[in-house]
């Protein structure tokens, strides 16, 4: 008897004014661990298509958006991620049951980290984020009086366009915010490996504050796209885009050069672990604590950890902490299965496996060859490179963590997230050295994988990136006084 | 007689024989897998972090099988260097800085189990024909298991006339096509054999000049180990296509040889009229798919990378661990695998740098 599997179709994208019957569909297939099959259908819009959605777009942010107080726009989008904090709402019940299918992730692990995530956009972190940017928030929404004399204004791009990449789930809603705070009319391009979610954001938006149903839009194309793509990029005046350096290389050349280009590369994280935290107390705890960066997401994250330098001399040694992530890891694994590996990334694995293990005396492979994760510990300094990922980590005992200062600044185009458990001066001495190396966020180890809210993703201004100021000067201000119908 | 000489004896007459029963390949690939546990320190280590020792491995399945990787990492070999060993290298065209090297003590082994199977696979029958080769000779490149090879095809098969068509200043096209145009006239049939990419030199010269040739019946082409970034790069069925179409070759007399520096043994195909072709190799060899991490079997019906027990390897390691995807081609082992290129490609899914773009933006 055969059993007849059970074929779930979710349609993908937002596109206001737009029907399903007038775009060509194509479907995206998805297997869960457990056989579940998940067809998603992407929208293929052809250039004029494009055209009219930003136009679209473009005329509900004039009207909508762009007059809503900064203040209205944060309760709203407070209001959407409520709804997905509620584990009971549909849409929150949605993101749990598929995007652990899409990306492949453990379904706990994802339920976890969405939590953890939706969190940081309430309305108390969105005020903050707003503020570690301007200084005066109502900047956003009129002219302020600025200090030199006269007067300024930010407005937001007349046009944002996302190009998201990769499968870390929801990972569109941070861009899809900020444009929000800054009152731009948005279009995104969903990432085939997580197709899902920036559409149903942009659903959620509409049905917590209608007038927004029209202000931003949601697309698909395959690969970097045709001329549909140039179509949509040619109406952009900024365009936010994730993804390697080749494809955003590839981007930025196609863009006139009047296109503000904010590019997101991959990032190559590590962790710098002080002899102070390897007491026979608190090594363990940080061993556990080290596990949960490198388990979240499977090291899929930019702020992801691919190395620990563990300093000598401790009362737990380099290797014994390598020994105690190693225990950790295996740990998270009954808890959080890592991600099913298809023949090429298993191959690529098992590469960098075998690198370490016919890497000569200086370096070790511990635990089984076949375990879900793997640990790599080298006796000598390494150059900063990346692991193969999906929980494989190199621990790299140092006699100073000033040592790593060279191999560190040697891949500065990839710098972005360091862990430090140090103590408190030393903590400020290594920051100031490591971002001079071009380090643009320290966090807690355990901390990496979790950016907290208004962080300086790649340490640029999230929202004074987006926008332009408009000044008035002085003598502007000046000059109309006696044009005014009072004037004496 | 101490022990190499006398594996190596035992070896060429098993190498002689026409086929084997599964019982005497595993008892010599037992015996050679005893010999380079106890001589071949490198090999002797990797089975121990492996837990494989002399009294688990009961099968030529359950020997280790030692990724390629580690002939540029280390010294694989059971017998200590002598003046008189031949190395062969890898290309390193990969991106990866350093070599891999396949020390032979001698290559009598290696000759005859290249001869016995290309006589079969290639030659089907003939003893000699005329030969044109595309590819560097011995002394030009002394480091390379395929100009050995070649080189070989052409002294020990190729009738007299039979000459290389690739030189310092390049490819002889006008040589080339004389030879080809005595062909088409004398009816005489022609082999052309070299590497894939020398082949796309030839066809891109035959374009260019307008030309095509009609061989006769009997001819036949051997192309191997793809284009390696030495010519464009097109698919396999446009180039099987077009070889075809500019000598006058049958698909099925284009035939594609499988091999390995890491190897001493060569797979074939019965030719490219369908794609991907069927490899297999002679009863000296067997092969395995695996699951990479784990090193376990795949399924039936899946695709795994290839493992490869050659025991003709007497002096290196019998069992390699490729970095090639295949799928078994029917219900047998024996009936051959697909070779469906390499395990290349695994990309970032996220946003954390992967190994590959960083290898690649190193070497850009």
């Amino acid at each position: 008897m055969s059993k007849q599997r059970k074929v779930q179709r979710i349609k993908a994208g937002y596109l206001p004014g737009l029907g399903d019957e007038e775009v060509q569909w194509q479907t995206l297939d998805f297997t869960s661990r457990d056989g579940r099959v998940l067809q998603v259908s992407v929208p293929v819009l052809t250039a004029p298509q494009m055209q009219a959605l930003a136009c679209r777009v473009r005329k509900a942010a004039a009207a909508h958006l762009r007059p809503m107080p900064v203040a209205d726009i944060i309760d709203a989008v407070d209001r959407a991620m409520a709804r997905l904090l509620d584990r009971n709402d549909i849409y929150r019940q949605q993101a749990e049951a598929w995007l652990p299918v899409v990306s492949g992730y453990d379904a706990d692990m994802v339920r976890l980290g969405l939590t953890g995530f939706f969190k940081t956009f309430r309305a108390a972190q969105l005020k903050r984020f707003v503020a570690e940017d301007f200084a005066n928030p109502a900047v956003l929404d009129g002219f302020q009086p600025a200090a030199k004399g006269g007067a300024v204004r930010a407005f937001g791009p007349d046009l944002l366009v996302h190009s998201w990449a990769g499968n870390v789930p929801a990972l569109s809603l941070w861009s899809l915010v900020c444009g929000l705070l800054v009152k731009a009319p948005a279009i995104g391009k969903l990432a085939s490996a997580e197709p899902l979610f920036a559409g149903w954001f942009a659903r959620l938006l509409a049905e917590v504050h209608p007038p927004l149903a029209d202000c931003l839009a949601v697309v698909w194309w395959r690969g970097a796209g045709g001329e549909e793509a140039d179509a949509l990029y040619a109406q952009a005046d900024t365009v936010l885009a994730y993804g390697g350096n080749q494809t955003l290389d590839a981007l930025r050349r196609r863009l006139p050069v009047t296109t503000r280009f904010l590019p997101h590369g991959h990032k190559l994280g590590f962790g710098l672990i002080d002899a102070q935290a390897l007491d026979t107390l608190k090594a363990p705890a940080m061993a556990r604590l080290a596990a949960w960066d490198v388990m979240r997401y499977d090291q899929q994250g930019c702020y992801s950890p691919h190395v620990f330098y563990v300093q000598r001399g401790a009362p737990v040694s380099a290797r014994a902490f390598a020994d105690y992530l190693a225990a950790e890891l295996a740990n998270l694994q009954r808890r959080f299965a890592r991600r099913e590996l298809d023949l090429e990334e298993g191959a690529a694995l098992a590469r960098w496996q075998q690198n370490m293990e016919w890497g000569g005396e200086a370096h070790q492979l511990l635990g089984p060859v076949d375990a879900p994760w793997s640990v790599a510990y080298s006796e000598s300094l390494q150059p900063l490179a990346p692991t193969a990922l999906y929980r494989t980590i190199a621990v790299v005992a140092v006699d100073r963590l000033d040592a790593v200062l060279p191999v560190v600044a040697a891949q500065r185009d990839y710098l972005q997230t360091a862990g430090i458990a140090a103590g408190p001066e030393e903590l400020y001495r290594l920051a100031g050295l490591l971002g001079a190396a071009g380090v643009t966020r320290i966090s807690a180890i355990g901390s990496m994988s979790m950016p907290e809210a208004g962080w300086h993703h790649d340490g640029r201004f999230n929202l004074l990136d987006l926008v332009r100021m408009t000044e008035i000067e002085q003598s502007a201000e000046l000059a109309a006084q006696p044009l005014a119908d009072y004037a004496d | 007689m101490d022990k190499a000489a006398s594996l190596v004896a035992d070896l060429l007459a098993f190498i002689a024989m026409d086929d084997c029963t599964d019982d005497q390949f595993n008892q010599l690939a037992l015996r050679l897998f005893a010999y380079q546990y106890e001589c071949n320190a490198p090999f002797r280590s990797f089975c121990q972090r492996r837990g494989a020792t002399l009294r688990n491995v009961r099968s030529w399945r359950d020997v280790p099988a030692v990724p390629i990787d580690a002939f540029k990492a280390m010294e694989l070999r059971s017998e200590p260097p002598s003046p008189a060993e031949r190395v062969f290298m890898t290309s390193g065209t990969t991106g990866r800085a350093a070599r891999g090297r396949h020390f032979h003590p001698q290559l009598d082994v290696y000759d005859l189990s290249m001869k016995r199977y290309f006589a079969r696979r290639f030659m089907q029958g003939l003893e000699r024909m005329p030969m044109g080769i595309l590819f560097p000779d011995e002394q030009a490149m002394p480091n390379s298991s395929l100009a050995h090879y070649l080189a070989l095809a052409c002294s020990e098969f190729g009738s007299a006339g039979s000459r290389y068509y690739l030189n310092s200043e390049g490819l002889d096209m006008p040589a080339l096509c004389a030879a080809l145009e005595e062909s088409e006239r004398s009816g005489q049939p022609f082999a052309l054999l070299g590497a894939s990419f020398s082949l796309v030199h030839v066809m891109d010269a035959l374009r260019a000049q307008g030309r095509s040739f009609r061989l006769p019946a009997g001819s036949r082409v051997l192309d191997t180990g793809g284009y390696k970034g030495q010519s464009r790069e097109l698919p396999l069925e446009e180039f099987y296509a077009e070889l075809s179409q500019l000598l006058g070759v049958p698909r099925s007399l284009c035939i594609n040889m499988y091999g390995m520096t890491e190897l001493s043994t060569q797979f074939y195909d019965d030719g490219n009229a369908v794609l991907p072709s069927v490899k297999s190799g002679p009863h000296w060899i067997r092969s395995r798919l695996v699951e990479p991490i784990t090193g376990r079997d795949v399924a039936a019906g899946e695709r795994g990378i290839l493992v490869h027990c050659d025991l003709a390897n007497y002096n290196a390691v019998t069992t390699i661990l490729t970095e090639d995807v295949g799928l078994w081609a029917g219900s047998q082992e024996k009936d051959g695998f697909l070779l469906l290129g390499r395990a290349e490609g695994a990309a970032a899914k996220g946003c954390s740098l992967a190994v590959e773009e960083f290898v690649k933006a190193a070497g850009a």
